[in-house]
């Protein structure tokens, strides 16, 4: 009999990656990486996944030090139980905005293309809702629902995207490596961006019975994510060139509506698409709101999480709302994920380890 | 939220005492139930008399054997509950009988004479003894015979259990091209005999109880000793031990009561008509509960999975049995959103579908009043009626009603105005494939969240249809029966067990049991290359 309370699998491990890290910003992603790197920006996908590896290998190593733990119980450990508090209460903060960004661009993108007439409150709550009954299953629930959604997500994206591949002209790529060390430095932020959410790894390996395990699953979640990025990237850029992509909003979908099979029954793929899309949302909506109850239940000492999902719905719906306008929620990555995201997702782990390391918490034996 | 999780806390303990309590009381009561078998016949007669007064079936036959007619006995039986055959060949016959030919100087009274009665005189198969009255009782109601003997004070228990019963037949609910016709039947022994006839291997257990204060229904637990895992056994028997009710009627009835989640539409655990698959789910280390009076045996645990498979699909070779999974499949997704597909399609977002189809779906919604989220509750709820009213009559009229609804409100609805063609076609196809589905249950779950689903899509749109979709999915990904999660094998994800899910592996494959439910894993071994062991065997594989 399986007792997999609170516990995940490898498999889900890599799950939880993939539809983490994808959400919100893949059809956004051609955009900013054609301003920021040109024709470079399947490159930068490339060394972008790379150099997560390199993250996510410290990421797992400070979640291996302390097996069975996520990060608001070993931060304790680690720099003592005030200052974990706090930390805890930053990374909550973080989350709230996130979930609520998140919807946000939702509501925006489903109000634009699908439903003209609708409040976007309506849909930016009812998302909100719908997560809150997967939060309240358990972190089991949450590995579950990543395994079920990625097939759910990945099997039409790709039927959508490949057609497009006869109208594409790859010499729109070109030329590669030309200029990459200046454009270097200013595409770095968006492939944090783009690879921001594996930070959650920080919650989720310490739900693992054997979390040395999760250096390769998630490294293969990073993989995959990494080509399809760079599948998106290619298709977009071949299709319409950097200076056309610059200039458009969500390049990814005016790529598929762009994508034309004659004697389908479905003639217009960017309504489907931005259908498919809804699961890539909610699941990395309900990554990140487990890992927001996660923390509020370990910071208010409580045992389970599950309550704390209802009450967190009028916090989000708040932060969801907060920017004015549209060109306001296209701002919201640079401050949220680019300065505050990178800073608590890559540096704060780095420190910890290295604390970890100097205070020598954590079982060594369990290193390497 | 913390205060009402643990008032929640406190009553679940008080239920817990109370319950203890319960038992405990049962326990004392049965103790207090006992009634000691009397020397005097006439003693008992009175008492057994007092219990079964007005109890017109039950029969009392007084005689008297021996050479001088000076033993009195009494047999107890409840008409037509018992066979006649052994009444009369097996007791009535040797005792009244055979028995005169005994010399006199046999003593009148001690274990002797009664020995003799019980291993010498009586022909039956089954018999046992007691000397507690109630015991008796309950003997006789469930169609044995009790025999009291005048100066004994024991009870003699014949096996005579013997009523009419439906022979075996193929089931209803569950047919197959392929593979064996018999089902089960109302009696729980006919019913073991079934499945034991499938599995001839000491390890098959039966474990017996009694459920029902009153009824006193019999249920059998059937598992497979080192295939079946010890937790869930424990925890099937704990489930079932809980159920404190005054009469069982089907095996329904146990399924409600011990089932994880009641407010889910999607069953948790199969009912089956079909020996076959019993077995089968047996060898894969599920555990089978059979009542008495019942035609339909629960499996435990039942995953999303194996709802979906028939056994069917392990008779056919694994080519055509892949593909027909996989139409079934198919045919639930179809039967679940393709009403509210139309719905999104010619409300929200017409821009989707190709200009032409739009055009000719504009066309014939001409003249229709309502919008697309009432036509399509119309005409699905005038499908359910349809179907819930062929139901119910005899199946010649059931015809009648199929094809009146069918055809004939369907054409005169169209000609009306008051739907149009497409929708019809929908619904049509809508209903084919929800019968597609080899689980009743889980196709009226399906029928019951198309409605749901149409009512998400009229509001919002393909957002509300996607929306509700999730919601099912994590509905599906939250259930668990008796800890197996629902969404298993395929979430969480084991790899050995995808074989038998969207697809059906070859047999011979197949070698490992799915390890969530069975210990013991391999099943067999891949017969393949022994076949292809034989000088001039010509493989194909190699792709000549």
């Amino acid at each position: 009999m399986i007792k997999d309370n609170d516990i995940i699998s490898p498999y889900q491990i890599t799950a939880i990656t993939i539809m983490t890290l994808i959400g919100v910003g893949i059809f956004s992603l051609p955009r900013e990486l054609a301003e920021a790197a040109g024709t470079n920006s399947v490159i930068m996908v490339l060394i972008g996944g790379i150099l997560s590896l390199f993250v996510m290998g410290i990421l797992v190593t400070l979640n291996c030090r302390f097996p069975g733990k996520a990060l608001p119980a070993y931060s304790g450990e680690i720099i003592g139980k005030v200052p974990a508090k706090v930390l805890t209460f930053i990374y909550i903060i973080y989350f709230t905005a996130f979930i609520g960004y998140e919807a946000r661009v939702m509501g925006e993108a489903v109000k634009l293309f699908l439903l003209s007439n609708t409040p976007p409150e309506v849909i930016i709550l009812s998302i909100i809702l719908a997560c809150t009954y997967a939060v309240r299953g358990g972190v089991e629930c949450i590995g579950r629902a990543m395994e079920v959604f990625f097939p759910f997500l990945f099997i039409p994206m790709i039927l959508i995207m490949l057609p497009g591949i006869t109208d594409a002209d790859f010499s729109n790529l070109l030329p590669v490596f030309y200029g990459l060390p200046s454009k270097f430095f200013k595409a770095l932020p968006v492939m944090a961006l783009s690879f921001s959410g594996y930070g959650l790894l920080l919650f989720y390996v310490g739900f693992m019975k054997k979390p040395k395990k999760a250096y390769i699953y998630a490294s293969v979640g990073i993989a995959i994510v990494t080509v399809f990025y760079m599948l998106i990237v290619v298709l977009c850029l071949s299709m319409f060139g950097v200076k056309v992509v610059e200039g458009m909003i969500w390049p990814l979908l005016s790529y598929v509506r762009s994508v034309n099979l004659p004697g389908l029954f479905i003639e217009r793929l960017d309504g489907v698409m931005l259908g498919i899309w809804v699961f890539a949302v909610y699941t990395t909506m309900i990554s990140f709101y487990f890992a927001l109850t996660y923390s509020l239940s370990c910071l208010l000492g409580t045992k389970e999480q599950k309550q704390f999902a209802l009450i967190m719905v009028p916090f989000i719906y708040l932060a969801s709302v907060l920017p004015q306008n549209f060109a306001q929620v296209d701002k919201v990555p640079v401050y949220l994920i680019q300065y505050f995201g990178s800073v608590l997702i890559f540096i704060v782990p780095l420190l910890l380890l290295i604390i970890a390391w100097i205070r020598k918490k954590g079982g060594s034996k369990n290193e390497g | 939220m913390g205060f009402f999780k643990k008032k929640e806390k406190d009553t679940k303990k008080q239920d817990k005492e109370q319950y203890k309590n319960k038992q405990q009381g049962t326990n004392e009561k049965k103790d207090k139930e006992k009634i000691a078998c009397k020397l005097s016949l006439d003693e008992n007669m009175a008492i057994i008399k007092r219990i079964l007064k007005d109890c017109g079936d039950v029969i009392y036959k007084d005689f008297a054997i021996g050479k001088n007619q000076n033993l009195a006995f009494t047999i107890i039986y409840i008409d037509g509950m018992s066979d006649n055959e052994i009444l009369l060949n097996g007791i009535l016959r040797p005792l009244m009988l055979h028995s005169r030919e005994i010399p006199p100087e046999v003593p009148k009274s001690g274990g002797k004479l009664y020995d003799l009665i019980r291993y010498g005189t009586i022909i039956a198969s089954e018999m046992d003894e007691t000397t507690d009255i109630n015991e008796a009782i309950l003997a006789i109601l469930i169609g044995d015979t009790a025999l009291f003997i005048d100066g004994i004070d024991k009870i003699i228990i014949i096996g005579t259990k013997g009523w009419p019963s439906r022979t075996v037949e193929e089931p209803s609910t569950e047919t197959v091209i392929r593979g064996p016709r018999d089902g089960f039947v109302e009696t729980i022994r006919m019913n073991t005999a079934l499945v034991r006839r499938r599995i001839r291997d000491p390890k098959l257990k039966l474990k017996q109880m009694q459920i029902g204060r009153r009824s006193q229904t019999d249920i059998g637990i059937f598992y497979i000793e080192d295939i079946a895992k010890q937790e869930l056994l424990d925890e099937v028997i704990r489930r079932i031990k809980t159920i404190d009710i005054d009469a069982v009627l089907d095996s329904g009835y146990i399924e409600q009561l011990i089932e994880d989640n009641p407010y889910s539409p999607f069953p948790q655990i199969i009912a089956t008509e079909r020996p076959d698959e019993v077995a089968g789910e047996l060898y894969e280390g599920r555990v089978i509960i059979l009542v008495d009076n019942s035609p339909f045996a629960l499996i435990i645990p039942t995953t999303l999975n194996s709802l979906y498979q028939s056994p069917e699909d392990y008779y056919d070779r694994w080519i055509i049995a892949s593909i027909l999974r996989l139409i079934r499949i198919f045919a639930s997704f179809l039967a679940l959103i393709l009403p509210s597909l139309y719905v999104v399609f010619t409300s929200f977002h017409t821009g989707i579908l190709p200009t032409k189809l739009v055009l000719s779906i504009a066309a014939s919604r001409e003249g229709v009043p309502f919008p697309a989220v009432i036509e399509a509750f119309i005409m699905e709820f005038t499908l359910e009626l349809l179907r819930e009213a062929g139901l119910r009559l005899p199946a010649a009229i059931g015809n009648t009603i199929g094809i009146v609804g069918g055809l004939i409100i369907g054409e005169a609805a169209v000609r009306a105005g008051i739907v149009s063609p497409i929708m019809v076609i929908i619904v049509a196809v809508t209903a084919i494939a929800s019968f597609a589905n080899p689980s009743y249950n889980l196709s009226v779950g399906f029928r019951l969240l198309r409605f749901a689903l149409i009512a998400a899509s009229g509001m919002l749109g393909l957002y509300g249809l996607m929306l509700g979709l999730i919601l099912i999915i994590i509905h599906l990904i939250k259930l668990k029966s008796f800890d197996i999660p629902y969404f298993s094998p395929l979430a969480a994800f084991i790899p050995s067990e995808f074989k038998d899910t969207l697809y059906r592996a070859p047999l011979f494959n197949m070698i490992k049991r799915p390890i969530s439910t069975a210990n013991n894993k391999t099943r067999m071994k891949n017969n393949r290359n022994a076949i292809k062991d034989k000088e001039g065997w010509e493989d194909d594989d190699q792709g000549q």
